[in-house]
This record gives C-alpha cells, sequence and structure tokens, in this order.
C-alpha cells in the first residue's frame, strides 16, 4: 500500500512543476508580449517618420521641383532640384516621383509647342495683310515719284518710301519667322540688285560700302532673289547695330568654288563666345523657332536667317571674327541658286555698284542719243573706266537669222550657265531645224517606201543623216540649257 | 530697246542719290539737255553717276530721257546730273524753247503733200 504522504508529495510536485513551468510560460508570454508592443511602437514611430517624410517629399515635389521642372522646359539653365531625401533616388518611390517630373515637363513642352503655333498663326496672317498693304503703298510712292519731280515734294516722297521698305522689311521678317512665305515673287535678278535692294531697306544704308568683284551677270534664279534680299539685309542691320557710327559695314560680292559668297565685315564689338554660338545655332536653322525664345522685344533676324537658309538651301556663317574687330557673317550661294542674265538685255540697278572686274570683251557703245553735239565726241578719249565695265544699257545687235542646216552657233566660251531666257533668233532655229529634219525624214522614208533603190540614195541618206544630225545636237544643246 | 523688268524694282530709287532729292543745281529740267564732257570720271563716283555718264556716252540726252534709260524717278537724275555738272563732267543745256519748234500743223501739210505725190507717181 502505498504511503499518502508520498502521494501528497508527487501530487505536489507535479503541481509545482507544472506551475513552475506555467508561471515560466506565462512569464515568457508577457516578456514576448511587451517585446512586441514595444516593436509595434517603433513601427507605429516609424510608420509616422515615413508618411511624414512622404509629405514633406510630396510638398517639396509640389513647392519646388514641380515648378523647377516646368521652367526648365523654357529655361534649360534652371537647375532642378532634387528630393528632399537623397536617400529615396533608385526606390520605387523615388522612381514615381521622377516620373511625375518627367511626364510633366513632356506635357509642358507639347502645350508650348501648341501655344507658339497658334500664337504664330495669328501673327502671320497679321503680317501678310500689313505686308500687302505696305507694297500697295509702295506702288502708290514710286507712281508719285515718277509723275512729281518737285525737289521738295521729291524728298518727302523718297523719306516716304525709305520708311516704307522699313516697315515692309519688319513685316516680312516677322511673317518668314512665323513661317509664312517671303511673300514676294520676283524673277531673276542680278546678285548685286539683291544686294543692293536688301541694303537699301536699312536706316543706316548710307553706312554699307559693297564691293562687286563678281562677273557681270551673275544673277539668282528667281526664287532665291527676295531670300537672299532679306538675308543680306538682316545680317546688315546686325553689323550695323552692332558697330560704332561712324564706321563702316563693308559687303564683298565674290566668286567662290561652288557658288557666290557675300561677305559682310563690321568694325564693331564682336560677339562674346556664347553669343556666336547662340547666332550661330540659330541661322543655321536646325532647331524649332518659338516666339517666346526669341526675348522681348523679340530679336527676329538671325530666326528669320534660320528659316530662309534651311528652305532655300542657303549657307550662312556668323561664326568668324572680322579683321575690322568687329563680326564676319558670310551668306554662301550655291551655283544650283546662280544663274547668268545679259546685262546688255537686263542691266543690274542703277544705283548697283559696277563691278571691278574687267569685261571679258568690250562691246560697241551704246548709242540711244540723237546724235553727239559737236564739242562732245563720239567716245570720250580717256574715258575708260565705264566702258570696261559691261553694266550698260546697250541695244543688241540682231545678226541675221541663221540658216536651218547650220549647226547651233556655239555658246559664247564666257558663259557657263547660259541664260535661260532664249533669244528669238535661237528659238526660230531650233524650231526651224526641227521642222526641216522632220521633213527630210519624212521625204526620204515616203521615197524608200515608193522605190525600193531610190535615184540618188546616197545624196538623200547623207542629207537626212546632217540634218538628223544637227536635230539631234540642236536639242542635246537646248536640253543642257 | 532693253526689256523692262516686270514686278517692283529690287533697288528703290532714294539709293540712287543717297536719299537727296534737292538738286544742287535749281536749273536744270525734265527737257534740259545733258552731253558728256572730255573730263575722265575721279575714281570714288558713286555707281548711279557712272550709270548717267555711261549713258551719255553715246551721245547728248534729254533729263527725261536719262531717267527712263536708267529707270530713275526725273528728280533722282536731277541730282546726279546736278552733281555731275558740278565736278565738270557733264554740260547742261536749257530746253530747247517751243518757239523753236516746227509748227504742227506745217509738218502734217508736208506729210500730205509727200503722201500726194506718191500717190500719182
Amino acid at each position: 500500500m502505498m504511503e499518502l504522504p508520498d502521494l501528497v508529495a508527487g501530487g505536489l510536485a507535479a503541481g509545482t512543476l507544472s506551475a513552475l513551468a506555467l508561471g515560466g510560460g506565462l512569464l515568457r508570454l508577457r516578456r514576448q508580449q511587451t517585446r512586441q508592443r514595444a516593436e509595434i511602437a517603433a513601427l507605429r514611430t516609424q510608420l509616422e517618420g515615413s508618411v511624414r517624410a512622404f509629405t514633406a517629399e510630396v510638398e517639396h515635389l509640389a513647392d519646388r521641383r514641380v515648378p523647377a521642372a516646368a521652367r526648365q522646359v523654357a529655361h534649360p539653365h534652371v537647375a532642378e532640384p532634387g528630393p528632399l531625401q537623397p536617400l529615396t533616388t533608385g526606390t520605387p518611390l523615388g522612381i514615381a516621383l521622377e516620373n511625375v517630373v518627367l511626364a510633366l515637363q513632356s506635357e509642358v513642352a507639347a502645350q508650348r509647342t501648341r501655344v507658339d503655333a497658334a500664337a504664330q498663326a495669328g501673327m502671320r496672317g497679321a503680317t501678310r495683310e500689313i505686308q500687302a498693304a505696305l507694297y500697295r503703298l509702295q506702288d502708290a510712292l514710286r507712281g508719285l515719284q515718277q509723275r512729281y519731280d518737285d525737289p521738295e515734294l521729291a524728298q518727302t516722297l523718297f523719306r516716304l518710301d525709305h520708311e516704307n521698305e522699313q516697315s515692309l522689311r519688319r513685316a516680312q521678317v516677322t511673317a518668314v519667322v512665323c513661317g509664312a512665305w517671303v511673300g514676294l515673287a520676283r524673277e531673276e535678278s542680278h546678285l548685286v540688285d539683291a544686294v543692293t535692294g536688301g541694303q537699301a531697306r536699312l536706316a543706316g544704308y548710307h553706312r554699307v560700302q559693297v564691293h562687286n568683284h563678281l562677273e557681270t551677270g551673275t544673277a539668282l534664279v528667281s526664287h532665291a532673289v527676295e531670300p537672299v534680299a532679306i538675308i543680306v539685309a538682316e545680317l546688315l542691320d546686325n553689323a550695323l547695330r552692332h558697330s560704332a557710327p561712324d564706321t563702316d559695314v563693308v559687303v564683298s560680292l565674290e566668286h567662290v568654288h561652288h557658288g557666290v559668297c557675300v561677305t559682310i565685315d563690321d568694325a564693331g564689338l564682336g560677339m562674346t563666345r556664347d553669343e556666336r554660338d547662340r547666332a550661330q545655332r540659330l541661322v543655321a536653322g536646325d532647331d524649332l523657332i518659338l516666339l517666346t525664345d526669341l526675348g522681348d522685344p523679340p530679336r527676329m533676324g538671325l530666326a528669320a536667317i534660320g528659316r530662309l537658309t534651311r528652305q532655300f538651301d542657303l549657307g550662312v556663317d556668323v561664326s568668324s571674327a572680322s579683321p575690322y574687330g568687329g563680326v564676319r557673317a558670310v551668306l554662301r550661294v550655291d551655283s544650283h541658286l546662280l544663274s547668268r542674265l545679259d546685262p546688255a538685255d537686263r542691266p543690274p540697278a542703277a544705283s548697283a555698284p559696277r563691278t571691278t572686274r574687267k569685261a571679258a570683251a568690250d562691246r560697241p557703245a551704246p548709242s540711244h542719243a540723237y546724235g553727239t553735239e559737236s564739242g562732245v565726241p563720239e567716245a570720250a578719249p580717256g574715258h575708260h573706266e565705264p566702258s570696261d565695265t559691261d553694266g550698260l544699257p546697250q541695244r543688241r545687235r540682231r545678226s541675221p537669222a541663221a540658216a536651218p542646216e547650220e549647226s547651233p552657233a556655239p555658246r559664247p566660251a564666257h558663259s557657263p550657265a547660259p541664260s535661260p531666257a532664249r533669244r528669238p533668233e535661237e528659238a526660230a532655229a531650233a524650231l526651224g531645224a526641227l521642222q526641216s529634219g522632220t521633213a527630210a525624214a519624212r521625204a526620204a522614208a515616203e521615197n524608200a517606201g515608193a522605190d525600193g533603190h531610190g535615184d540618188t540614195p546616197a545624196d538623200r541618206t547623207g542629207e537626212t543623216d546632217h540634218t538628223h544630225h544637227t536635230d539631234h545636237t540642236d536639242i542635246e544643246g537646248e536640253a543642257a540649257r | 530697246m532693253t526689256r523692262r523688268p516686270a514686278g517692283r524694282p529690287l533697288v528703290p530709287a532714294y539709293l540712287s542719290t543717297g536719299g537727296v532729292a534737292r538738286p544742287s543745281r535749281p536749273h536744270l529740267e525734265r527737257l534740259s539737255v545733258l552731253a558728256r564732257t572730255e573730263e575722265p570720271p575721279p575714281l570714288g563716283l558713286p555707281a548711279a553717276e557712272l550709270a548717267l555718264l555711261d549713258t551719255l556716252a553715246g551721245g547728248s540726252l534729254a533729263v527725261v530721257e536719262a531717267a527712263a534709260l536708267l529707270r530713275l524717278p526725273v528728280s533722282a537724275v536731277r541730282v546726279l546730273a546736278a552733281d555731275l555738272v558740278d565736278r565738270d563732267l557733264v554740260l547742261a543745256r536749257a530746253p530747247i524753247p517751243p518757239a523753236e519748234r516746227f509748227d504742227p500743223d506745217l509738218l502734217k501739210r508736208v506729210a500730205d503733200g509727200l503722201r500726194a505725190l506718191k500717190h500719182h507717181a
């Protein structure tokens, strides 16, 4: 039989043990609970901190980064401040915020282009009308100049014409910057006329010295005339504005390997490197032109040059310094925009400077006059300079029409780019050759059909060949023209 | 005759005289006759004055004719001519007075007479 105390002792021991175990478990549990509570508290403070940091980051985005990013679209030199906490870069939050900035920038840029395009369209419409009105005014003023020669009135008319030219230039340049056509169709003209015409559009045209070293008759194809006049006017305007009023601006026109160069030198201060880079970028015409980029008041000149160089395949360089200390601007006109005018048929304007080159051959002096005065000999001795130059209005001597059988007259050696206006004699000779060639060939074919062996086949074929040959070369000649 | 370019001229008239329209001598008229002297033109003469000298190279011309040849208004040519007269490069003569001109009626009658003779022959 078992002893009771043993039992009690055993029970007690078991109870104590279990109590101990329970107590230990309870204690552990409690400790764990406090740990977890502390952890939760830590997490909560951490969360609060994160929320606070996130809010601060978003506030920073709204207050600083978004305005700066928007401004950066227009002004690339504005720095965009990064995130408040540099640690967020690279984290999903940082990347998301970065994407907000990027999306905003692309939308702002698109809006800016749209708004600018609308503004340009509005300006284009307005300036086109102003330009047309100023051309009508110019016509009226020139009509008055022809009709009235009272000196006082003529003086006023000259002044008004000059003022009108300047307004016209501004309206035209604005229209061109806004993407409009130059607004005036001209016919083929002497290059020196285009340069002198551009010079006349400026307030300080007295200060411009044009040196013409071109061959006489060097002309521009019709669609290049007005662009060249505009570009020269704008380059001259820049040169005049950035040099002292008592200095001259020197323009020289020269042949280069693949065309003609118009070089404009001023004796001003020149440009800083930044200005020069900016000007070169503008005249190259590669960037999109926005009115908002042109400043206030907008500087249209270089932007207009950029538009025109791009459209008409002209080259402008403003990156070099002038030997006179200022800027050297060079306009290059490639040979595909050049043509040739017969100075006898279409002389350059009276005010256009003479070429310094000697003419290839001296032409006979023109005679528009009724007769010479007794005191004045027909050709004044010692009067060499003007008769050497070729820019005279001259009558063209008509040679008797060439017989159609003759091979086409060889082009004169001094005209590599022949005049596109065909002379009536040439046209007649070409048509005659064509007609007689066709007729001869028909006759030969008919005869050959009528009898198998012609009476004088050698003669006929010889003649036909000859005519055909003439015809062929003539057509080739025309095509080359 | 040289072909007149269509369309508006590229170079405005005021450029020929540098914007001056008041001639240095007032007596030049539309029909004053200009003639070249034997004086050689000096260097640095304005282009328009050289052009005017060239038109006179073949003989004398009235102011208005020179203006038509140079495609300039008469007012501009008067300024150019006055300057050339001042430089002794050009002589200017007063226009032929109307009294010395032939009577148009007389000319017409002579022409009629000639035509009648031709018919007879």
